[in-house]
């Protein structure tokens, strides 16, 4: 007995009671603070939420949803381009970044070097992916400038009235001339891209809006003017210039990528890139190291155990991060603000590959900052009409992987 | 295997919707025709068969006019688009200088440094002023004591370091309560504007200790909510807060006559020094393709009617016909600076004459 702590043996029950209160009393406060500090959150969340919708309920019409930017009918105004350019932006993104992401993780996890000096690298690849997940967007659009936008001019600069880059496919290059009748243009063929504008004095082969081929007489001033509009319309003036425009197919493509939405899509890649890598590191770790062992106890390669064992066991947790992912991206002014530009003007979605487009971010922000009231409740629409295409998006990619899941159990 | 198919169906879906949406091109373009064809030429009520693409970079104050042109101008030329990006009067310059754009749009006059460049690069320009802008000097509507102010005044106000701090500095009548100065960023052509309309030629600087912000509804809040602020900014958005901001009376150090910056005094020059003239400058070697000549001219025949509709102030009629008669011309250059390479200042028709031209 007298080897037991005093406090054992001699008790005040006066004293334990009282403790026990004072500790339990305790206990319920910092419970309170908790319940209190995540209501402070929730509570911002909704007054914001609140905020917004009183401010642009009154906006939410289906012009919003249909019609494009207008400076001279500001109630009419819309996002629909914006909607369109946003999600092709996002899907160019996630082309990129998903396949990219996966590998890397896939590389860092499941093929870990044995010998030192490739350890050291993959340690370093594996520091920077970490430090690069800290990095502010807009540093990645300055570096999404430099390497999509200009391609660090190795394919030369795009040029008014000089050089359209390095076209690879998709366009049609004609000389545009004004013809005697006003506001109308024939178009003329061009043999050699480089000569970008020719003077017109011979009659000449040239093309109408529908394709045919008719002789463009030339007028010389001082001689009588064609009067009939048909005639007029086929005829130019002595002298006049012929300037290159060019006819784009949607699949016209040139280097280097310019302000085009794959500009956008690529330089968000690059920004969601970590996050997925980290995401999928995480959830490849978190496969039970029975499994693989298992796998490759019965004679299966590391290929086989990533392709049929990790990578299934794994897919949830990668989706969730890479739905995490594109909410960012689908969110992000900065970086498309240094790539794209501050263009709202635009009837629809992107015409061809390197088309430009605007994003939902862009819109908002140019709205936000506009002096007229109507366009600050747009802006409180289109941040509702924002939240509520990432609530699909993300939603449909939940019950997506809520199907997988399944489909793997 | 099903789960890899199924991983599919999301940027399946996805890329269903881009494709459905490329092709449906916004009503914008089409519609209400009647009221955008009504304004321009006879005969032309059906839509052009010009195509091509022009490129406009600059100042965002210019932004919304050349927004508003390339608007109607799109239900009249459909097939030809135009882009207008709004990166800031410097950078739309950077643009232009190396070819990347046609048009510039800028809320101050080309500096000497830009032109250079532009000749460097064989870049000849015809410079064309499009609008006005009055820059407003707003205080609070409780503040009782302020009704004009001089030049000399605002110098005291907003340069140096030993500016004045409390509103008795300025003038011994007035309270001795602390100045709060509410400006637009450095960034800006309005910074930039005022600056050297207070400053002038010396080498000093407006004071360190104000509130900045690019975002002009927050300056607007500031003076608003703050009955001893001061702040400046464009016209347009004073006309927005009219009920919440009390516009200042200048005067004009010409006829010392008080104005208010309305648009009739902004139009006739009297709310001097604070109109300031916005331009556009126009590349020569694009001038001479079709889609970029015809956009110009109709861009000078509307802009007086447009930029009224999103709160700046026309030019008078003479401006615009010389800036038309410069167009049709091909008369390219600056004049806002001298041969020796300095900057002019003055009012937009005392430098916009023909004397003052330099290639």
């Amino acid at each position: 007995m007298s080897t037991m702590p005093s406090a054992l043996t001699s008790q005040d029950p006066k004293y334990l009671t009282n403790n026990a209160i004072r500790r339990k009393r305790l206990s319920s406060w910092f419970y309170g603070l908790c319940v209190a500090i995540a209501f402070v959150s929730v509570l911002i969340l909704v007054v914001l939420l609140a905020a917004i919708w009183a401010q642009g309920q009154s906006r939410l019409t289906v012009d919003l949803l249909t019609r494009a930017h207008s400076e001279l009918e500001i109630e009419r105004s819309g996002m629909w381009p914006s909607i369109i350019g946003s999600l092709i932006v996002c899907f160019v993104c996630a082309m990129a970044a998903l396949p990219l992401g996966i590998a890397t993780a896939v590389f860092l996890e499941e093929f870990k070097p044995t010998s030192k000096p490739l350890r050291l690298i993959h340690g370093f690849i594996q520091l920077n992916i970490a430090n690069l997940a800290g990095v502010p967007s807009i540093v990645y659009g300055l570096l999404g400038l430099t390497v999509f936008v200009y391609m660090f001019n190795v394919f030369g600069q795009i040029k008014v009235n000089e050089s359209p880059g390095l076209e690879i496919m998709g366009a049609d290059h004609y000389y545009q001339v004004m013809t005697l009748q006003p506001g109308h243009v024939v178009f003329v063929p061009q043999e050699d891209a480089s000569v970008r504008e020719i003077e017109i004095t011979e009659p000449i082969e040239a093309v109408d809006n529908s394709g045919n081929r008719f002789e463009l007489a030339v007028w010389k001033p001082g001689t009588p003017r064609p009067k009939d509009e048909a005639t007029k319309r086929q005829t130019i003036e002595e002298g006049a210039i012929g300037g290159t425009i060019t006819r784009r197919s949607w699949y016209y493509f040139r280097l280097p990528l310019d302000k085009s939405f794959l500009s956008g899509g690529f330089t968000l890649a690059l920004v969601i890139l970590p996050i997925i890598i980290i995401a999928s590191q995480e959830s490849l770790r978190a496969v039970s190291p029975s499994l693989r062992e298992a796998s490759m106890g019965i004679g299966a390669t590391t290929w086989q155990t990533v392709r049929h064992v990790c990578l299934p066991a794994a897919i949830p947790g990668i989706m969730t991060g890479s739905i995490l992912a594109m909410g960012r991206a689908i969110g992000e002014a900065a970086p498309i603000l240094v790539v794209l530009g501050a263009t709202v003007m635009k009837g629809g979605g992107p015409e061809h590959l390197m088309d430009n487009a605007i994003t939902m971010p862009v819109l908002i922000f140019n709205w936000a900052g506009r002096q007229q009231n109507e366009f600050q409740e747009l802006a409180a629409a289109a941040i509702i009409v924002l939240l509520v295409v990432l609530l699909i998006l993300n939603s449909t990619a939940i019950i997506i992987r809520q199907k997988v899941q399944k489909a793997h159990n | 295997m099903a789960i890899q198919l199924k991983n599919w169906t999301l940027p399946l879906a996805i890329a269903a919707l881009c494709v459905a949406g490329c092709g449906k091109k916004s009503d914008t373009a089409s519609t209400e025709d009647g009221a955008a064809t009504s304004m321009t030429e006879e005969g032309a009520a059906a839509p052009s068969n010009m195509a091509g693409t022009i490129k406009i970079n600059g100042s965002s104050t210019v932004l919304p006019i050349s927004n508003a042109v390339a608007e109607q101008f799109g239900k009249q030329y459909p097939e030809v688009s135009v882009s207008v990006d709004g990166a800031g009067t410097g950078n739309g310059f950077k643009d232009f200088q190396v070819k990347k754009t046609d048009i510039s749009d800028a809320s101050r006059p080309i500096k000497p440094g830009e032109k250079e460049k532009c000749t460097e690069n064989e870049v000849s320009f015809i410079e064309v002023p499009v609008a006005y802008d009055g820059l407003t000097i707003v205080i609070n509507p409780k503040n009782d004591w302020v009704e004009t102010l001089t030049i000399e005044q605002l110098t005291k106000i907003f340069v140096g370091e030993d500016a004045a701090k409390t509103w008795q500095d300025v003038d011994p009548s007035w309270p001795a309560e602390k100045i709060d100065i509410y400006a637009p960023g450095t960034g800006s052509g309005t910074y930039d504007y005022f600056h050297e309309v207070v400053v002038g030629k010396s080498d000093s600087e407006l004071r360190k200790d104000m509130s900045l912000n690019e975002d002009d509804n927050i300056l607007v809040k500031g003076v608003a909510d703050n009955k001893n602020a001061i702040g400046f900014f464009g016209v347009a958005y004073y006309e927005e807060s009219k009920d919440k901001l009390k516009a200042v009376q200048i005067i004009n150090p010409k006829d010392g006559q008080a104005y208010l910056p309305t648009t009739d005094n902004i139009a006739s020059g009297s709310y001097a020094p604070f109109s300031r003239p916005l331009f556009i400058y126009v590349s020569l070697a694009s001038l001479k393709r079709a889609e970029v000549q015809t956009f110009v001219s109709y861009y000078l025949d509307n802009v007086s009617e447009l930029c009224e509709r999103v709160g700046y102030v026309r030019l008078p009629a003479s401006i615009i016909e010389k800036g038309k008669a410069n167009i049709e011309n091909r008369v390219a250059g600056t004049h806002y600076i001298s041969p020796e390479g300095e900057t002019r200042s003055g009012a937009l028709e005392d430098v916009f004459v023909e004397s003052n031209l330099v290639k």
